[in-house]
């Protein structure tokens, strides 16, 4: 099936799963399809659901980024602890978070672009390295004591009924999808991703592009920790523990393949709001976070066996036309 | 000419070696019996699952899922024994292992003849197994005292000792069982296909390997030796909680690749994951010893020697790899580096 | 031994009499800033009537006492005729943002209370709040809201100030006059309760009588099993003179003495703390863990309970003063918080200390 059309179906089965999931809760629970139902739904995930924007790029990009949850913890724990050192403006604070994060982000990348090593295994290494760099910034304890503007900028509504990182959540979904699907960047990300080979014998400069994603993917994953870190109030170092496998989870329900060079944000968004909703459903039946995960793997494994069957029914129905052509 | 393996894991022990003496100078009544013991005691269950994650990884796939298996094998097992508690020693950890090895079945299957990347299956599987031992068992934990006393005193048990050091009976048992499976993995012509077939999938299955019976068997075999990880768990920690082996997944895959196994597949040993996983270990039971490192830099310090032990790996490997050709003739040392030739020869 | 552990439980029982007899001032003492117009001077016997939805929140699954909360709430839940608490919690104690979504669902719900024993620190302020906003009552138990803010009431099932004490009598009575170096296992470092506890214990240690005492160092276990049981084998590793580990979280006492068993340092290192004697009853035989203290979850449970139906159904008011009976449990008064800036609480008391001797009528 060509690429464009697997997405396209993929998009459509999302958007049906969707629909029926909002249905059913709505018919579960009536308060649902309350406004304030609805940014409880971003509710405990909007950081993952930021970072899962970036991850997109990095995937179709042919590469996978292991790291971004100790990232996030890592830029919390720079800024919870420059601030409760007390010598530099909180303001000074935020940057110099997001300045680290964003550098972790390159130093995994440089490792991949020069070295060649897989992305899985930098990353990896990246995962423990930096939740023990978050480790020994914020030790056991946990630190917090943010000045009043930072902790409503993570709670409070801004605009209409939207905190701020609802509203940083769609302005980023948007930017994505302009950048992803409509520049060359986003062309070349998916070049890349299909053949690097041929990408490069295009004169494409795969090492640069690979470097800009994961920088990216660093600096995305720094804001989502120091917003993380607002709307908690105080840091410690195994925050959003095991956050890397929802986000990649949500990224390859997107349609987005592991491989890379296909996928639509379109579908990692569509699939962002799959997830949010049944475990905001499930939720709301008192089911366990441990549980609704479950049943999102479950929801990952049969999208790909049902594309699977589809693509081998397409293959044979082409096979035994194919051979009825030439009898 | 040494094979790339053995160099390997020659180079593998002789950074071990160094560890242990570099620690020894920074630490105080270093060399003993008792970090001897504690090394080996904790290693077991990493060594095991080291070696499951190797035996995937070698078919170019990876799997997330034992963590998940080590958690649901170890709880099962418990509870039965807990209602059981006559059950003879072997039949429990046959339990255990058979738990284990349906749980890579289902893995192998989807894999192998569903066709869906082990990535995306293990990630389920790793949610689901999980969600499953949560949602039956809901909070309750098994506790120590609830278990057969052989159980828990398993992991106490030596075999001999020499002074301070004690040769636990259960590193012997995990090293007898990496070394039968190196043998194997060596020896036998299913083991040489498990290379090929990660090596270079199109070309091994153009020479008619049995890949989706080769890729559902090394699922299968993960499984059951998270299984009997699972029940090396449960015999250590006597409390199990439904979390229990949460994580365990990135441990083995780090000390598989540290140990020299190539996460592209086709390349690397048992014996090298093993000495992966021993190496991991004594650094983190040694970093806790040295006063000026507090316990918060392991994670760091770990994560950064893994780094390094990679980059290092990869640079050298080319290094090793270009000065071997400059050598030799280029057929040989394409001979080298592939296995691919010694499969085709055997057909 | 015998008269030393005898004497110990007198000291605790007296010390107890006396925190009460201190209570009693704190109140008089107060009595003038006449806060809310409550009730004053008059008990209230909480009946049954209306019906009452509500969850149990303790700060994860999988902990014997926690379970044994669950049932006091159950037991209380049957004598006043409501429907059952929902026992909701995490499924780790590691990960405090579990509570905080169960407690912003809650608004969702709407339940009419939710009892929490509060492992997420400051972080579940976010939760407390939007509960609140959508009319739910929120009463704490074993563990406060830091802020006291939206909290209705903390039931506390000791004060907490006390418990330092009772944990340096033990420490003493363990290690002998010499002393000698101690360290701390506790749980999450977000718990409110622990550092509460930790913070009287290294109070309760300045005093002249405990100066042999060297606190060497503090970690946390999470109450988590694995964790707590390397965390004990760190600090054996990191401070080779250790002779106890005090450890005020049933988890990690148990966790602490099965390592010092397992590596057979029992005769060196003792544990001690707050423990389960189901989960002690082996170690504290062996002389691994001689002495440690708890006291009845069960009837926390309980308590807490009547507390939050008294108060959903406005027979009781949330303020200063407030006498009420609550079942079985009988008669207690609400007062300030002494241990927060601002927040009402009821001590349930008292503490039991077991050793050897009286741990199998346990």
């Amino acid at each position: 099936m060509p690429e464009a059309l697997r997405t396209r179906t993929w998009e459509l089965l999302l958007a049906a799963v969707l629909v029926a999931t909002v249905v059913y809760n709505a018919t579960q629970s009536p308060v649902y399809l309350d406004v304030d139902n609805f940014v409880n739904l971003f509710h405990l995930s909007i950081e993952k659901v930021i970072v899962a924007i970036a991850m997109t790029f990095v995937i179709v990009n042919g590469e996978i980024d292991l790291s971004v949850a100790s990232v996030m913890a890592f830029a919390a724990a720079v800024l919870a602890s420059l601030h409760e050192g007390g010598a530099v403006p909180f303001a000074v604070a935020i940057v110099i978070a997001l300045a680290a994060a964003t550098g972790a982000g390159l130093l995994q990348g440089f490792i991949v672009a020069k070295t060649g090593l897989p992305s899985l295994v930098v990353t990896l290494a990246g995962l423990i390295a930096f939740r023990g760099a978050a480790r020994v910034l914020v030790e056991d304890r946990s630190v917090g004591d943010f000045p009043d503007w930072f902790r409503s900028l993570g709670r409070d509504e801004i605009l209409g009924p939207l905190p701020f990182a609802v509203i940083l959540f769609f302005v980023g979904l948007v930017v994505g999808g302009i950048v992803l699907h409509r520049s060359t960047f986003g062309r070349v990300v998916y070049v890349i991703g299909d053949n690097p080979e041929v990408a490069r014998y295009s004169g494409i400069d795969v090492a640069r592009v690979k470097l800009t994603l994961f920088g990216l993917s660093g600096f995305v994953a720094g804001v989502a920790g120091v917003l993380f870190a607002a709307r908690l109030g105080s840091v410690r170092a195994n925050i959003a523990e095991g956050f890397e496998l929802d986000i990649i989870t949500m990224v390859l329900l997107g349609g987005v393949s592991i491989f890379g060079g296909s996928g639509s944000l379109l579908g990692v968004a569509l699939s962002i709001f799959v997830v949010l909703n049944i475990r905001n459903g499930l939720g709301l039946a008192n089911v366990e976070a441990s549980v609704q995960t479950g049943v999102i793997g479950a929801l990952l494994i049969l999208s790909v066996l049902a594309q699977n069957l589809v693509d081998r029914a397409l293959a044979l129905s082409q096979h035994l036309q194919d051979k009825r052509g030439t009898t | 000419m040494i094979r790339p393996e053995r160099l390997k894991e020659l180079s593998l022990a002789a950074i071990l070696v160094l560890t242990v003496l570099l620690f020894s100078l920074l630490v105080e009544d270093y060399i003993s019996g008792r970090i001897f013991n504690r090394v080996t005691t904790s290693v077991v269950i990493t060594a095991i699952l080291a070696a499951a994650q190797t035996l995937v990884i070698l078919t170019r796939n990876v799997d997330l899922s034992v963590g998940s298996i080590v958690g649901v094998t170890a709880y099962v097992t418990g509870d039965y024994l807990v209602g059981h508690p006559d059950t003879p020693a072997l039949v429990a950890v046959g339990l255990a292992v058979l738990l284990g090895c349906g749980l890579g079945v289902v893995n192998g299957v989807l894999v192998a003849y569903g066709r869906v990347p082990a990535i995306v299956v293990t990630l389920g599987t790793l949610a689901i197994y999980r969600s499953w031992l949560i949602d039956h068992y809901g909070g309750r934990t098994i506790t120590t005292d609830s278990l057969p006393p052989w159980v828990v005193e398993f992991p106490g048990r030596t075999l001999v000792s020499l002074g301070d050091l004690d040769l636990r009976a259960v590193f012997v048992i995990v090293v007898v069982i990496v070394a039968l499976l190196q043998l194997a993995l060596g020896r036998l012509r299913w083991g040489r296909r498990l290379y090929a077939i990660g090596s270079n999938p199109e070309a091994a299955v153009q020479a008619g390997l049995p890949r989706q019976r080769l890729v559902f068997g090394a699922f299968a075999a993960s499984g059951a030796l998270s299984g009997l990880a699972g029940f090396l768990f449960l015999s250590r920690f006597g409390t199990i909680t439904v979390v229990a082996g949460q994580g365990l997944e990135l441990d083995s895959v780090a000390a598989a690749v540290v140990g020299g196994v190539s996460i592209l597949g086709g390349a690397g040993t048992l014996l090298g994951a093993f000495l992966g996983a021993l190496l991991i270990d004594v650094l983190d039971q040694s970093l806790v010893r040295v006063e000026q490192v507090s316990e918060f830099w392991r994670n760091a310090i770990l994560g950064t020697l893994i780094l390094v032990a990679v980059v290092g790996d990869v640079t050298l490997g080319r290094w090793f790899r270009r000065r071997l050709s400059a050598q030799a003739r280029p057929e040989t040392a394409e001979v080298a580096q592939s296995t691919t030739v010694a499969v085709v020869g055997d057909a | 031994m015998k008269i030393r552990q005898h004497v110990a439980l007198l000291v605790a029982i007296g010390i107890l009499i006396a925190a009460c007899g201190d209570d009693d001032d704190s109140e008089t003492g107060t009595a003038d800033e006449g806060g809310g117009g409550g009730a004053s001077g008059e008990t209230v016997t909480i009946e049954s009537g209306d019906d009452m939805s509500s969850i149990l929140l303790p700060k994860c699954l999988g902990i014997a006492v926690f379970d044994q909360a669950n049932e006091g709430a159950q037991e209380a839940a049957g004598e006043l005729g409501t429907s059952e608490p929902e026992f909701l919690g995490p499924a780790t104690c590691e990960d405090p943002t579990g509570q905080i979504d169960t407690m912003t669902n809650a608004g969702t719900q709407g339940v009419d209370a939710v009892m929490i024993s509060n492992n997420a620190g400051e972080q579940i302020q976010s939760g407390v709040d939007s509960a609140v906003d959508a009319g739910v009552s929120v009463v704490s138990w074993d563990s406060p809201i830091p802020s006291g803010e939206g909290e209705s009431l903390f039931v506390a099932q000791v004060d907490f100030d006390e418990t330092g004490v009772v944990m340096a009598d033990m420490a003493i009575d363990i290690m002998g006059e010499d002393g000698g170096e101690l360290a701390i296992l506790s749980a999450s470092p977000d718990a409110a309760n622990q550092n509460a506890w930790i913070d009287a214990f290294e109070t309760a240690l300045q005093d002249p009588q405990y100066a042999s005492i060297e606190l060497v160092d503090t970690v946390y276990g999470n109450d988590d099993a694995d964790e707590s049981y390397n965390q004990a084998l760190g600090l054996v590793d990191s401070h080779p003179d250790l002779e106890l580990i005090m450890a005020p979280t049933t988890v990690g006492i148990a966790a602490a003495a099965k390592a010092m068993t397992d590596e057979g340092l029992c005769d060196t290192v003792k544990v001690s703390g707050l423990g389960l004697p189901d989960e002690m009853r082996e170690y504290t035989e062996s002389g691994c863990a001689p002495e440690f203290a708890l006291w009845s979850f069960v009837d926390l449970g309980y308590l807490t309970y009547y507390v939050t139906y008294g108060l959903v159904t406005g027979q009781l008011d949330a303020s200063e003063g407030q006498a009420f009976v609550a079942g079985r449990m009988g008669e207690y008064t609400i007062e300030t918080d002494p241990t927060r800036d601002q927040g009402l609480r009821i001590v349930m008391g008292p503490f039991t200390v077991y050793t050897a001797e009286n741990i199998d009528q346990a």
